[in-house]
């Protein structure tokens, strides 16, 4: 028997099944009615990985932060505008020389083990961070001392002013208010106590990890008995669990597929613009790279809308700036129109013939993958051929670290403040300037922008500085993509943000 | 026998010892920064630095090696670099879960290849015969996760029989681990079984072929004696070490289909490991997989001399 028989009957086999039945309807949902007014239920959502841990201030993995929106609590928090607002404190004032931020704390509020939560718990926490070095250490370069001056009052004393202090304090849970206890006994690894809508309960490592509501929450109690997460990590069989009602959320979505299930119907699902940018760098510290008509000349190779097409099925807006459109510090600079003479010309003026890009993608992000194909022909175009080389990510930051590329593609996810936009990537001898990008204005201008306290002043900064980056094509962005998340019909108040944060507290499932 | 056992046993710690170092270096090869991957992609210098102190990654390799050593003599193999918890508890939590669907997979392939191979052997160059082979065929051919994903789609996603992936515990409800079960381990076990039925087929056409036999037969014994009492007998010996060795490999070896049916097993736990260059969980999963490797062929050539006579251990 040949193999194009084999497939043939196996089509036939998998046809009958399809003519024979229906699908099933089966719908699981686990947990049982609680008494009092609340629906209840327990959700169960599929997420593409397991948390390498539980402790906040240690993961950087975006698959804990999932869980752990819904478990901890931060000083101030970002609205659905990505606005700090008020979360643990309920107002702060700020010294005339905005060097002094003191910030008063709800009363009442208690760890999920119902002791109280005072303000030498933030102490605790932001003084930890510092002290062992943790990953959001950085995010309190400019903070001299938080002390506790009484039990409801926190006092954050800089050396600079610091104008995106609230984000730094709360932009993510990566900056939660942790329990001293829970950390000194190491239990916060697996089974943290926070003081937000809900509290761990059970966690089964490489299989779910469940939530159940924290009843002293000091916020609008949480309408679901529980959460439990599962980890899914093929998309297919997230759909799958998805439809067949194991699961009634997942941010796991075959993104080929979203568009169909958006038209079919069948179960919600909602894409929204995030505050994520993708793009493409070319390493400064090689030939002909640090010339900037190559970079410009890349540039105008590239056909956005086509990359975005091939890279995210559509669910992407194409951006020659970093920031999103919606977002208050959007900036609308698009110099670079799909002009190849223009990039042929560039070449020519660079001198430049025959140019063989090393192009490195990862295939953590699969969407790199695809975009580089694309890349890859736009360039051929204009006479430089892209070698192509998948790394996994581990090997990929390696490289990344020792400068081994000559271009890279990746993006950087859920970002607040302009400075997370720029500073880090594109100053000279930043943390994350592996390009080795450096123009002194440019410097000039993001330090500025970091201290500047008058916000009108201080976005015409970023966008002088953000202009100056597209210009010299330190990082040629391409596009936002949006936040893809699905749900089941039954699901009701789940609201998808722009930062991906994934907040549960006021979902109810009908039952 | 005791002292057969006992030498085994010493000779599968030099051997293990040797594993250890084989990984050990062979991670020291392999490209990717552990400290890199577990900060992802916010941090600052300071922050890399005490991380990779904390791990003690920024100690010299023979030192980092020893320690290691030492403390797995011990049963102590460390804790890993991302989650903090002793690896030892980590690899057995995943123990029930792995266990309990590679001998699952093995016992469908046995059902299958058994019966299949006999048959087909018995009836060399029938239709049984042919289509037994058509199907070992198709088998060896198609890589298991395409069989995984195909039976998610029609049992899981057509018929609406099964869940489509997940996991439960067969302690805490068996029916429930019966319905996950299934899938993947019909996916695993339809390549095991396919390996298997050739195997028992070639075994039992070479024995059908010796002499005994057509003297058994000549004697005027009845074929299902013949077959049973000598053919089935010696034909099975070499089987059990093929079922022992895929019974093994399968506790180390299921990752992709784990990973699939999102199967909180051994082959995921190195999977993420590997991703996430966890070298403590890695270097446990791999020393536990080649202790099982060695127990294994400990027991079959125990098994041997028990079924064939002809053997005997010193």
């Amino acid at each position: 028997m040949t193999r194009s028989r084999i497939v043939a009957a196996a089509l036939a086999v998998a046809l009958t099944g399809l003519a024979g039945c229906g699908a099933g309807d089966s719908v699981d949902v686990d947990g049982d009615a609680t008494a009092g007014g609340s629906a209840g239920g327990t959700l169960t959502a599929a997420i593409g990985g397991e948390p390498d841990q539980l402790d906040p201030h240690r993961t950087s993995a975006y698959y804990s932060f999932e869980v752990l929106e819904n478990v901890y609590d931060t000083l101030v928090e970002p609205d659905a505008d990505l606005k700090m607002g008020p979360a643990l404190a309920t107002r702060w004032t700020t010294s005339s020389d905005q060097l002094t931020w003191t910030f008063t704390l709800r009363e009442g509020v208690t760890f999920s083990d119902g002791s109280p939560l005072t303000s030498e718990d933030v102490v605790y926490s932001y003084q930890r961070i510092i002290r062992e070095k943790l990953n959001a250490a950085y995010k309190f370069a400019t903070v001299k001392s938080v002390t506790a001056p009484d039990p409801a009052t926190v006092v954050v004393t800089l050396t600079a002013p610091t104008p995106n202090l609230l984000a730094n304090l709360g932009g993510f849970k990566g900056v939660a208010i942790v329990e001293k206890s829970n950390v000194e006994s190491g239990a916060i690894k697996t089974r943290p106590v926070g003081s937000g809508p809900f509290t761990v309960a059970s966690y089964t490592s490489g299989d779910t990890i469940k939530l159940t509501r924290n009843d002293a929450y000091w916020g609008q109690k949480p309408k679901l008995d529980g959460v439990t997460f599962t980890f899914v990590k093929d998309p297919t069989v997230a759909l799958q669990n998805l439809r067949g009602g194991e699961v009634q959320w997942t941010d796991n979505l075959p993104p080929q597929q979203v568009p169909a299930l958006k038209e079919a119907g069948e179960v919600a699902v909602t894409t929204t613009p995030s505050t994520d940018y993708w793009y493409l760098a070319l390493n400064e510290g090689r030939e002909p790279y640090d010339d900037v008509n190559v970079r410009r000349a890349v540039a105008f190779a590239l056909d956005r809308e086509a990359i975005t097409k091939a890279a995210k099925f559509g669910q992407a807006t194409a951006n020659q700036t970093a920031i999103p459109q919606g977002s208050s510090w959007y900036y609308d600079y698009s110099p670079y129109r799909h002009d190849p003479d223009q990039a042929r010309q560039l070449l020519g003026q660079a001198g430049v013939k025959g140019l063989t890009l090393d192009l490195m993608v990862t295939s953590e992000y699969p969407e790199t993958v695809s975009a580089a194909q694309v890349i890859a022909a736009q360039l051929k175009e204009v006479g430089i051929t892209v070698k192509i080389r998948t790394l996994d990510f581990a090997q990929w930051l390696d490289e990344q670290g020792k400068g081994n590329f000559g271009g890279f593609l990746l993006g950087w996810l859920g970002n607040i403040d302009p400075d997370e936009f720029y500073y880090a990537q594109h100053r000279t001898g930043g943390t994350f300037n592996f390009h080795k990008y450096s123009n002194p204005t440019v410097d000039t201008l993001l330090d500025q922008a970091r201290t500047q306290t008058d916000e009108g002043v201080r976005k015409q900064t970023y966008e002088r500085a953000a202009k100056q980056i597209v210009d010299d094509a330190s990082y040629i962005y391409l596009y936002n993509p949006d936040v893809v998340q699905g749900w089941s019909k039954k699901v009701t108040g789940y609201q998808v943000r722009t930062d991906r944060a994934i907040r549960f507290r006021d979902v109810a499932l009908a039952r | 026998m005791g002292r057969f056992v006992l030498r085994r046993l010493l000779q599968s710690v030099v051997v293990l010892l040797g594993v250890t170092l084989v990984v050990f270096l062979l991670l020291q090869l392999v490209p990717g920064d552990p400290v890199r991957v577990a900060l992802g992609t916010r941090f600052d210098q300071q922050t890399y630095d005490a991380l990779r102190e904390r791990s003690g990654l920024d100690r010299p390799l023979v030192v980092q090696y020893l320690s290691y050593v030492g403390h797995a003599l011990t049963g102590d193999l460390g804790v890993s670099f991302r989650s903090g918890q002793p690896v030892t508890s980590i690899v057995l939590e995943r123990l029930p879960a792995t266990g309990s669907l590679s001998v699952t997979a093995v016992l469908f392939a046995l059902l299958v290849a058994f019966p299949l191979g006999v048959l087909s052997a018995m009836r060399s160059g029938s239709f049984v015969d042919h289509a037994a082979r058509v199907f070992s065929q198709f088998g060896v051919s198609v890589p298991d996760f395409w069989m995984g994903i195909m039976g998610i789609l029609l049992f899981a996603g057509v018929l609406g029989w099964l869940p489509p992936s997940g996991y439960v515990a067969l302690t805490d409800d068996p029916a429930g681990w019966a319905s996950h079960v299934a899938l993947p381990a019909a996916a695993v076990g339809l390549v095991t079984a396919s390996i298997l039925t050739r195997f028992i087929r070639s075994s039992v056409l070479e024995v059908l072929a010796e002499d005994y036999v057509r003297t058994a037969e000549a004697k005027g014994l009845r074929r299902r004696v013949v077959i049973v009492r000598h053919v089935l007998r010696n034909a099975l010996i070499p089987v059990v070490t093929v079922v022992a060795v895929q019974l093994a490999s399968l506790v180390g070896g299921v990752i992709v289909i784990e990973v699939l049916f999102a199967w909180p097993g051994v082959g995921r736990l190195t999977y993420d490991a590997v991703q996430a260059r966890d070298y403590p969980v890695l270097q446990g999963a791999v020393l536990f997989v080649a202790t099982l490797f060695l127990l294994m062929n400990l027991l079959v050539d125990v098994l041997y001399a028990r079924l064939d006579p002809r053997i005997t251990l010193r």
